[in-house]
């Protein structure tokens, strides 16, 4: 299978500290390397601190990686300079974990959704807005609430939003960082099929990070684990859940709860 | 320690820099002192050229300003051309008195405030919370002008307290008891105006910082252990208290100082306010960047001080723990 | 955003008290440079409505004040003749908002000057006066306001949006304005500026000092606004899309801080007049014959205007209802925006 996104020995280090004084680093990505095929969906599984926002974060070209590579569609995009990013960064989108912090609640639902197209300057408002009314029906919210505030929807709803905002460029890749992780169980049922839906009428590809390993055998053909900045551990679903070979794999399938009971022969030693 | 040496270094960068700033300001005048002295007739033009070539106002403004700083350090503060006299001698006593009065006004005032804030939090809701709330409303919305005018009007109309003044004529004469009283009853009502005008956010901020620890679990716990209520409210709720009360003690010293200066000059009591005011309608440059400094240093001094107090009141920032 | 209603109240309130002072031409009876140098120095006429014989008279009126023989601040009302009281009456011309001319006053007399508020040494009225002083110093308290919440939301901004040594930089000089005596610094920038200039160049000179040197605290606040709407996930991914910096500021960024300036606003203006009025007052701020409500309290500086006149005091309390609506609309907005934070008056 193709890959659309490769990704080599990237690392990110930061500085913190006061203005004049000494500063300490940290280091958030410590050489990762994988790759995602083109309309597949790759799980990258990890728990907090293990760097995989900020990996999110340098894929989408919102951070700059301190070295490594990152292959995108043919392009090289992690030492690229703005405007090839501005070309590059439409096609990788983002969609956040929380959907009350990643939607400006005081925005209306059509004003959310059309707003890549208003600040990539194309079309006209009556254009934008067919657009956005497009993007409603995909993800299913109603039309009538078209011109309601955020902070009028529920949290389900807004995620639907964000999704929708998501697609708004036409993205070849959408990363998914904790995408349902806010939401409520039934909730999260849900909108995991409305990805699905999605992925298979448009052709997307998915990077989808989380902390739920059990969701990852869910959703994903391919998964990754990342222990303190590094992926300890990739392969095709199947393969990671079954027979892990990695400590910190099968120590995450045995505490997950739906997975360890039915898998007693993984418990670690 | 090092702390402390922290502020004590922003203090002086603080210092630094509001002369340096007054001193800028000093050159913002398209006109000074010279130049109306010019349009004097009674003063001859040579005369005015040699005063100008004394005071070296020709001199490039850095050089001035490091002759300036140079003397300071010596505690010479330029020389008054109104008065005729070197800048400091006059400061003296003028800071003098206006530290007397504003020091007077911040105790009395703080010695109320801590009261009437601790009883308003410990009846919340109830007569006492909601009358004193009233009473801080109504002073919050009279400015100190109007306050300080009514009041003088009253006092004139009554005759109950001397208006203007720090003695009385015969002052000289009488005995040190007599001088004390004498002082204090002209004190009365600039320092009756400064309390008054300070008290309502005082008690307010007393009342918001005691209700919160009033509420806290470990003054519960305390409460069961048998406690006597009063012992509760003064040692235990005002300890945890203290903490942004005394940041506050730091900032009412600037108000003060701020208020003081009007209140001076409307009751006729001879601090700064007054001295500055007839500097800058005299234009006399050196008096007014002197007076200005001395309420400055008076200021930081007072935020130090209120910085050392955190430092010795609140132990997890001498561990560094929180950050300032 | 605001949603407690009760500002809504105060806001109401205030609107009323400004244009009252904005039409002061019609509510007030005369010009108030307009001199009478017969009369001066009268205290505030009673309006009657039963004459020294017991009948009831429909219209209100008033009776002239003389003084009394032999004393030169005792007086007696002229009884003989009651003088009635006239609503909306054409009276000296004036212009409305500067714009409109006009000649219609809410009250007056015909026959006789009538003084609500008493006299001044030129027999001015001080109603009118006071009504026409109110334009001079609600404006300078307005302007400075806005010359500050200007220069704070630009300071501010900058600060909290690029962060960095602008930010170190900006907040060091904050903390320096900040930490001055107020009043003080106003003085001394006063002091540097020429003495003798015209009304309208005084009346400039005030804004700009005042305005220009409170802005460290408003700075302050919406930097902390600003720096922490930065980080939200929501402008994060506007920058994904390829926002520019204009585009966040204006439409995710700036939005956040309306609360922040408005209660702001509240604060400053009514400071803003009174600081005026004190710089008027100390004979440092707009000159006679311009009226402002410092300015006409100057006179009580003299000892025998304040044992015998007190009338003249009365522009003082002027500012007490503006002061009163300011606060409580500063209250409410605070209190609707879930602060409760008592701000200290500088």
């Amino acid at each position: 299978m193709e890959r659309l996104l490769v990704v080599e020995k990237l690392a990110k280090r930061y500085e913190h500290g006061p203005l004049l004084g000494t500063k300490g680093i940290v280091t958030a990505l410590q050489g990762v390397s994988f790759s995602i095929g083109r309309g597949a969906t790759l799980a990258l599984v990890g728990e907090s601190g293990s760097g995989k926002s900020t990996l999110a974060l340098c894929i989408a070209c919102l951070e700059r990686p301190t070295s490594g590579r990152i292959v995108f569609d043919g392009n090289e995009i992690a030492t690229s300079d703005d405007k090839r990013l501005r070309e590059v960064r439409p096609q990788i989108q983002l969609v956040f974990q929380d959907p009350a912090r990643s939607l400006n609640p005081r925005f209306t639902a059509i004003d959310l959704v059309s707003e890549p197209l208003l600040v990539q300057g194309r079309l006209d408002k009556r254009e934008r807005e067919d657009r956005a009314r497009g993007l409603f029906a995909k993800v299913g919210i109603r039309q009538e609430k078209a011109l309601y505030r955020v902070a009028e929807f529920s949290g389900g709803q807004r995620q639907r939003l964000a999704i929708a905002r998501a697609l708004a460029l036409e993205p070849k890749l959408l990363i998914l960082d904790e995408a349902l992780s806010a939401l409520d169980c039934s909730v999260q049922a849900q909108i995991a099929n409305l990805l699905v839906e999605l992925q298979v009428s448009l052709g997307l590809t998915y990077l989808f990070i989380t902390h739920d390993i059990a969701m990852a055998g869910h959703l994903a053909d391919e998964i990754a684990l990342m222990e303190q900045g590094r992926v300890v551990e990739f392969g095709l679903a199947d393969k990671v859940l079954r027979a892990p070979d990695h400590v910190a794999t099968r120590r995450l399938i045995s505490t997950a709860p739906r997975l360890g009971a039915a898998a007693p022969a993984l418990r670690v030693v | 320690m090092r702390y402390f040496l922290l502020r004590l270094t922003h203090a002086v960068f603080l210092l630094i820099g509001v002369s340096i700033l007054t001193f800028l300001f000093s050159t913002l005048a398209p006109g000074n002192y010279f130049d109306e002295m010019r349009l004097n007739p009674q003063i001859s033009a040579e005369m005015v050229a040699a005063l100008r070539a004394q005071y070296q106002i020709d001199r490039p403004l850095p050089e001035r300003y490091g002759r300036w700083v140079n003397s300071f350090l010596h505690g010479e503060m330029g020389f008054s051309f109104a008065y005729n006299s070197p800048v400091a001698p006059l400061l003296w006593v003028r800071a003098r008195n206006t530290l007397l009065l504003t020091m007077t006004a911040t105790l009395i005032a703080w010695a109320l405030a801590f009261p009437l804030g601790i009883w308003s939090a410990a009846t919340v809701g109830r007569l006492p919370d909601r009358s004193i709330f009233g009473a801080t409303a109504i002073l919050l919305v009279i400015p100190d002008l109007v306050l300080a005018l009514g009041l003088l009007i009253m006092a004139v109309r009554s005759g109950w307290f001397p208006t203007g003044g720090m003695v009385s004529v015969a002052y000289e004469s009488l005995s040190t008891l007599q001088k004390f009283r004498d002082v204090a009853w002209h004190m009365g009502l600039p320092v009756l105006v400064l309390v008054l005008s300070a008290l309502p956010i005082l008690v307010r901020h007393v009342r918001a910082a005691v209700a919160e620890v009033l509420d806290a679990p470990f003054l519960r716990a305390a409460a069961s252990h048998g406690i006597r209520r009063r012992t509760l409210l003064y040692q235990y709720a005002l300890r945890a208290a203290a903490n942004p009360l005394i940041s506050l003690f730091g900032f009412s010293v600037g108000s003060l100082l701020s208020g003081s200066l009007l209140v001076e000059v409307v009751m006729g009591w001879p601090g700064l306010g007054p001295l500055l005011l007839e500097a800058i309608l005299a234009r006399d440059v050196y008096v007014v960047i002197g007076g200005v400094l001395c309420s400055t240093v008076f200021l930081v001094v007072g935020n130090f001080i209120a910085d050392l107090l955190v430092y010795w009141a609140d132990p997890r920032i001498r561990t560094g723990a929180v950050a300032r | 955003m605001i949603p407690c209603n009760g500002w809504k109240r105060w806001l109401f309130a205030l609107v009323v008290l400004h244009g009252i002072i904005g039409c002061a031409g019609f509510f007030a009876p005369y010009d108030p440079s307009e001199q009478d140098r017969e009369r001066p120095y009268l205290p505030p006429m009673k309006i009657h409505m039963v004459d020294k014989e017991g009948r009831f008279h429909f219209r209100p009126f008033f009776y002239s004040l003389h003084l009394r023989v032999g004393s030169f601040d005792q007086f007696r009302e002229g009884t003989e003749q009651a003088i009635p009281f006239r609503f909306l009456v054409t009276g000296a011309p004036y212009r409305l908002f500067g714009i409109v001319p006009s000649r219609l006053h809410l009250f007056g007399a015909q026959a006789s000057r009538i003084y609500l508020f008493g006299s001044d040494a030129y027999g001015r009225d001080q109603l009118s006066r006071i009504l026409y002083g109110g334009q001079i110093s609600l404006l300078a308290g307005l302007l400075g306001a806005g010359l500050t919440l200007f220069f704070g939301v630009l300071i501010g901004a900058i600060a909290g949006f690029y962060g960095g040594w602008r930010d170190g930089l900006l907040m060091r000089v904050a903390e320096l304005f900040v930490a001055l005596p107020w009043l003080y610094l106003l003085f001394a920038l006063r002091a540097f500026l020429p003495l003798s200039v015209s009304p309208l160049q005084a009346f400039f000179l005030i804004v700009v000092v005042v305005g220009s040197v409170s802005w460290a605290r408003p700075a302050r606040l919406v930097r902390g606004v600003v720096l922490s709407a930065r980080e939200r996930d929501y402008a994060r991914a506007a920058r994904g899309f390829g926002a520019t910096d204009g585009y966040l500021l204006r439409r995710h960024i700036l939005p956040e801080t309306s609360s922040v300036i408005l209660t702001q606003a509240a604060i400053l203006v009514p400071q803003f007049v009174l600081a005026e009025m004190t710089l008027s007052f100390l004979g440092l701020g707009v000159p006679d014959p311009v009226p402002s409500w410092g300015s006409l309290l100057s006179s009580l500086q003299q000892y025998s205007v304040l044992v015998s006149y007190w009338w003249m005091y009365l522009p003082a309390l002027a500012i007490v209802p503006f002061f009163l609506g300011y606060l409580g609309l500063a209250s409410a907005l605070q209190q609707g925006a879930g602060t409760g934070e008592i701000e200290e008056r500088v």
